[in-house]
């Protein structure tokens, strides 16, 4: 009987969830997050004697800071790991242990900092940074198994591209019209009791758009049929989505004064669109567009101009807007080679901590003071590891559709790793997007939670075979019509 | 040195090594998957998918396996035979070298096109690209991969 077969008469039966289990076992998988264990309790460990340094009244404490935060998310990293085992299907064994070792950081750094910065009341709790950071990581690592897990085919995202194109736009004009406005920039949504940050979501959609696009129109979009002076495009109906584009990324930093996503989504889209086309001249074109459209809007606009001003001299403006770039900076200077020590950086400036948004846009900054040179590598290094487990899959994928989903969604977290944490060393300017899996901030963890389980799904070697490939549609038609043989002597 | 500053230090430490032991790790697994994958025995490096074929040989959407040399022509000794009179006997060669895919033509009468433009001396190509011979056109596609891989 072939597979086709035999899954064709399992759809018939009960839900696959109720089927006989076959767990597989994943011992890879299973050393590493050991070893994630051992580190998050030895980090955990050190904070805790670190406190004790500062105040020496009691016993030495060599027990983890908050056992109990301890005891759920490596509790959590259990069942997900059995789940896992359990589903039986042959995913990736590094992409959860490397997530996992970032989340862990996370918890140590929210746990660490002042528990003040959030605060939300549920009846009689007050739960502060580090319980409210729990437990949106405990959503994310349960969305990201639930999808690993669950989703056995594509067709839902690689048949309704357009829907999601219209979806995605939607939401970028709810968000404009509906937002909250916050320090000039409209980003977060309220929608009853769900507030959010679509242009987290908005990252996925993209993504997922662009792969069904440039999948389905690659070979077209090889072609050079259309000659603008010494410059080969391809047929011009396909240039008109990737203007479009570009217009879009503009549009986001004129309409919602929000620079990091533009930069995000404008890079994703030129690094898919070389890795959909193998052609470096298309990344030079979006690069000097990219260029006039940034001279431009420095030009035009306020916002745009302090940030850029800000990144070339920040010590200009030491107390107003320069302020927290310089912050950082210092920060990663006490840090040096091992850094201070969890928990015994970040000395308060009249009572106040020194870089005000630490949990959501400086993370890095904090880290690289408390963990040192050595510590930043090691975290950027994870970050490296994602996006090469994500290329990996993307290499092993079985048709063009999966594999420019799995480099988009890997890239999409690396280069936002790389936005942030060049933005606080003074790299490139400023921008503020969150670092994946570390900042503080539900939106960001849900999404990164959806994009891992997605990876981890795309990854497994047994899932459905992608669907033969559909009829060229009329524009392709269109482009490939007039094309007629030179018949040689 | 006091001890327990001594103690707090070799956690702190210990937090750092741990850290990067297990990015060792990773990159030990990383290596070894990469040799697994290049061990690998009867992987293809590329198929050519036939996009249009007026004789009808090549049939139209049919896909062939390449190896790392692959000719190309009408005679019936060729990897790749195609049924058309305006392809020579001996037209085209494809050769898989490092790590890329390139094409020569070997002094056919009507020429072998990549994307429309000429070959002349050896092209490199890219998983795409569409290739002419005649009047079939073929399209270089990525390997299919094996599925037994743990």
């Amino acid at each position: 009987m072939t597979a086709g077969a035999r899954r064709a008469g399992a759809q018939l039966d009960l839900p696959a969830i109720l089927g006989p289990i076959r767990p597989r076992a994943r011992w890879r998988e299973t050393k590493l997050l050991a070893v994630v264990a051992a580190t998050i309790l030895v980090g955990s460990v050190s904070l805790e004697l670190t406190r004790h340094v500062a105040d020496p009244g009691e016993a030495t404490g060599l027990h983890p800071a908050n056992p109990l935060h301890l005891a759920i998310y490596l509790g959590l990293l259990g069942v997900a790991h059995l789940v896992l085992i359990l589903s039986g299907r042959r995913m990736d064994q590094i992409l959860l242990p490397t997530v996992a070792m970032l989340g862990g950081i996370s918890l140590l750094l929210m746990e660490r900092l002042p528990q003040k910065l959030v605060v939300q009341s549920f009846g009689p709790w007050r739960l502060g940074l580090g319980d409210v950071q729990l437990a949106w990581l405990v959503l994310s690592f349960v969305l990201a198994t639930a999808l690993a897990v669950t989703v056995r085919s594509d067709r839902w995202l690689r048949l309704y591209k357009y829907t999601w194109a219209a979806a995605g736009v939607v939401l970028l004009l709810a968000t404009f019209v509906l937002g909250d406005e916050v320090n000039g920039q409209r980003l977060s949504l309220t929608l009853g009791p769900i507030s959010g940050q679509p242009s987290e979501l908005l990252k996925v959609i993209l993504v997922v758009f662009l792969a069904g696009y440039l999948s389905e129109f690659r070979p077209l979009l090889v072609e050079e049929s259309t000659k603008v002076g010494p410059i080969s495009l391809p047929p011009l109906p396909f240039v008109v989505p990737m203007v479009a584009m570009w217009a879009i990324a503009l549009g986001i930093v004129v309409i919602q004064r929000d620079l990091g996503a533009a930069l995000l989504f404008f890079t994703v889209f030129l690094s898919l669109l070389y890795v959909a086309t193998g052609r470096p001249g298309y990344v030079a074109v979006g690069v000097v567009l990219f260029v006039a459209g940034a001279f431009v809007m420095y030009q035009l606009f306020d916002t745009v101009r302090v940030r850029v001003d800000i990144w070339f001299d920040p010590f200009r403006t030491p107390s107003t807007t320069g302020y927290q770039i310089i912050q950082s900076l210092y920060a990663f200077a006490r840090g040096g080679l091992v850094g201070t020590g969890l928990g015994a950086g970040l000395p308060t400036v009249n009572g106040n901590l020194p870089i005000p948004e630490v949990h959501t846009d400086f993370p890095l900054a904090a880290l690289g003071e408390e963990l040192g040179l050595v510590g930043v590598m090691a975290i950027l290094g994870l970050f490296l590891v994602v996006v090469e487990r994500g290329l990996r899959i993307a290499a092993s994928a079985a048709d063009d559709f999966r594999a420019i989903l799995a480099a988009g969604l890997s890239l999409v977290i690396g280069t936002q790793a790389f936005i942030i944490a060049a933005g606080n060393l003074k790299l490139i300017p400023l921008t503020g997007i969150t670092l994946p899996f570390i900042s503080y901030g539900g939106s960001s963890l849900l999404v990164n939670g959806i994009i891992v389980g997605l990876l981890l799904a795309l990854s497994d070697r047994g899932v459905e075979p992608p669907p033969p490939p559909r009829r060229p549609g009329r524009l392709a038609r269109l482009a490939g019509r007039g094309r007629s043989l030179a018949v040689g002597s | 040195m006091d001890p327990f500053l001594l103690t707090v230090w070799i956690v702190r430490l210990l937090f750092l090594g741990l850290l990067y032991l297990f990015l060792f790790r990773i990159a030990r697994a990383l290596v070894g998957d990469l040799r697994a994958a290049a061990r690998e025995p009867g992987a293809e490096l590329g198929r050519l998918v036939v996009v249009t074929s007026p004789a009808g040989e090549p049939a139209e959407g049919a896909s062939l396996a390449l190896d790392a040399i692959a000719t190309i022509g009408r005679d019936v000794n060729n990897a790749v035979v195609v049924e058309d009179q305006f392809a020579s006997a001996e037209h085209a060669i494809l050769t898989f070298r490092g790590r890329a895919w390139y094409i020569e033509d070997l002094g056919s009468t009507n020429g072998t096109f990549v994307n429309g433009s000429p070959v002349e001396d050896v092209v490199p190509l890219g998983f795409g690209d569409v290739i002419q011979v005649g009047q079939v056109r073929l399209r270089l596609e990525r390997p299919r991969v094996a599925a037994s891989r743990r």
